[in-house]
C-alpha cells in the first residue's frame, strides 16, 4: 500500500536551520525561500480545492505567502511551517468572503484542468473525479484534501479546523460515502474502485 | 460550518476498545481513515477478508482521489511569489530608509538651529566686553613677534566690504581676517604693538551692542571710535597708547558712499 508515502511531512524539507540572529534580513530571505519552494505547490492545491478556481487560489496563496513573510519571525518551528501556512491561507479566504461577497457559482468552473502525465482514461476520470470533489459540501470536501493531499491524520485536521475529531472522522467518513455512492451510480465508473 | 445534514455527534465511538466493532461502525471507521492503523479496525480486517478487501478498495480508492486532486500547479507561480515578496520588502525598506531620512533631516535641521542660536546670539551687553572676550579667546592665535604681515593691498579688499579703505598702513599688519563679531561679520585686525598685539575691529554698527567708549579690565583695554556705519575698536595691553592708534586710524581711514 503505497498510500503511507504520503504522510511526508514537506517541513523536513525546510532544513536550513534557522541560524541565531534568525532576525537578519537575509536569514529571513533564506528561510522564505525555502518555504516557497517546498510548500507553495501543496498550498495551491489546498486553495484550489478551497476556492474552486484557479486564479482566485493563486491570489490566494500569493496573499498568504505575502502575510508569511511578514509574520515569518513568529514561525518558531518550520515543522509546523505547513500547517502554519494552510492557517494563514483560511484565513486571508475568510477574509477574501468579507471584502466581496461574490458567491461562489455551482462549481462549473471547475472545469477542465490540465492533462498531467496518465493515460487519456485516467485523464477522463480525474476529471469525472474532481468534478465530483467539487461538488461536496465544502464542509466535507476540506478534510478530505487535507487527508488525502496534505496527509495529515484526523487529530491535526481537527485542529487546524478548530473541530473535535469525532466531527472530523464523521466529516471523512460522509465525504468517501458520497463520492462512493456517486460511483456506485455510474457503473463505467466502477473500475476506481475495483481494479 | 454548519453540518445541516445530520448531526455529526449520531456517530458510535470508533476507538472505543471495549466493543467488538460491527459492520457498521468498521464501515464508518475504514472510510474516515482508509489507512487506519487502530486495533480494533486491524482486528476486525484479520477476522473478516471482506473488510480487509474493502479496506484495500478504499486505499485505492484514496489514489485514485489523491491523483485527481493533484492539479497542476502553475510552472511561474513560485518566481511570483519570490519576485512579490521582494517587492513588498524592497518597498518595506523604501519607506523604512524615507523614514530614516526624515528622522536625519529633522535632527540636521534642530542642529543646525541650535548651532546658529548658540553662535548668533547675543550673550554680551556692549561692545567692549565682547571685544575684550574676543581677544582673549584668540590670544594664543597670535604673537607679537609673528612674521606673517599682511600687505596693505589686502587689508583694503576687505576693508571694501566696508566701504572703506586705509591711505597708509597703520602699523605692521600681522593678520586681517573676516570674523563673526557677536554675529556680525566684522574686520579683525592684528597689528605688532610695543609688548604685545594690537587688535583692531571694524564692526558694522548694530542696536543690539551698546557703545562703549573706553573700556577695560586688569590687564587690557579698550576703545571705540564710532564712524557712520561702522565702529573701529582697537584693544591693547595697557603699555600701548590707544589714542596714538585712534589718531591714525582717524587720519588714516577713508570712507566711500
Amino acid at each position: 500500500m503505497k498510500i503511507f508515502g504520503n504522510k511526508k511531512t514537506p517541513a523536513q524539507v525546510l532544513d536550513t536551520e534557522p541560524s541565531k540572529n534568525s532576525n537578519s534580513m537575509a536569514t529571513k530571505q533564506v528561510r522564505y525561500e525555502a518555504l516557497v519552494k517546498a510548500l507553495h505547490g501543496d498550498l495551491y492545491r489546498y486553495a484550489y480545492w478551497l476556492t474552486h478556481d484557479k486564479q482566485v487560489a493563486e491570489d490566494l496563496v500569493q496573499e498568504t505567502f505575502l502575510r508569511a513573510w511578514r509574520a515569518l519571525d513568529s514561525l518558531k518551528d518550520e515543522k509546523a511551517a505547513k500547517s502554519w501556512l494552510i492557517t494563514i491561507l483560511r484565513r486571508e479566504n475568510a477574509r477574501r468572503f468579507e471584502r466581496k461577497r461574490f458567491d461562489m457559482s455551482e462549481y462549473e468552473e471547475a472545469s477542465i484542468m490540465d492533462t498531467q502525465s496518465t493515460t487519456t482514461e485516467q485523464v477522463i476520470e480525474n476529471q469525472w473525479l474532481r468534478d465530483k470533489i467539487a461538488q461536496l459540501p465544502p464542509e466535507y470536501s476540506e478534510p478530505l484534501v487535507l487527508q488525502v493531499l496534505g496527509g495529515y491524520s484526523g487529530e491535526d485536521i481537527a485542529s487546524m479546523l478548530n473541530l473535535n475529531k469525532n466531527t472530523v472522522m464523521t466529516r471523512l467518513f460522509r465525504a468517501r460515502n458520497q463520492l462512493k455512492d456517486a460511483l456506485e451510480k455510474e457503473p463505467g465508473k466502477m473500475r476506481l474502485l475495483h481494479e | 460550518m454548519n453540518d445541516n445534514h445530520t448531526s455529526d455527534r449520531d456517530m458510535p465511538k470508533i476507538d472505543n476498545p471495549t466493543n467488538k466493532m460491527d459492520d457498521l461502525q468498521y464501515r464508518r471507521s475504514i472510510y474516515a481513515d482508509p489507512t487506519s492503523q487502530n486495533e480494533d479496525v486491524i482486528a476486525a480486517q484479520n477476522a473478516d477478508p471482506a473488510k480487509k478487501q474493502l479496506a484495500h478498495d478504499l486505499c485505492l480508492f484514496d489514489e485514485q482521489l489523491k491523483q485527481a486532486m493533484n492539479i497542476p500547479v502553475p510552472d511561474d507561480l513560485c518566481n511570483k511569489l519570490l519576485l512579490r515578496q521582494t517587492l513588498a520588502s524592497h518597498q518595506q525598506e523604501k519607506r523604512k530608509s524615507r523614514v530614516h531620512l526624515a528622522l536625519a533631516a529633522s535632527v540636521a535641521i534642530v542642529a543646525g538651529l541650535v548651532v546658529n542660536y548658540l553662535q548668533f546670539s547675543s550673550s554680551y551687553t556692549n561692545l567692549g566686553d565682547y571685544a575684550l572676550a574676543h581677544v582673549y579667546h584668540e590670544e594664543n592665535d597670535f604673537y607679537n613677534d609673528d612674521s606673517n604681515r599682511v600687505s596693505l593691498t589686502t587689508l583694503n579688499k576687505k576693508m571694501a566690504t566696508f566701504n572703506g579703505g586705509f591711505n597708509e598702513s597703520l602699523g605692521e599688519l600681522i593678520s586681517a581676517d573676516y570674523c563673526r563679531f557677536d554675529g556680525m561679520k566684522s574686520l579683525h585686525l592684528v597689528y605688532q604693538g610695543l609688548t604685545d598685539t594690537v587688535a583692531v575691529f571694524i564692526v558694522p554698527k548694530k542696536e543690539h551692542l551698546s557703545f562703549t567708549n573706553k573700556f577695560s579690565d586688569n590687564k587690557l583695554q579698550g576703545e571705540s571710535l564710532g564712524f557712520q556705519n561702522t565702529n573701529i575698536l582697537v584693544v591693547a595691553d595697557k603699555n600701548e597708547s590707544l589714542e596714538m592708534w585712534q589718531r591714525a586710524i582717524n587720519d588714516n581711514i577713508t570712507w566711500s558712499i
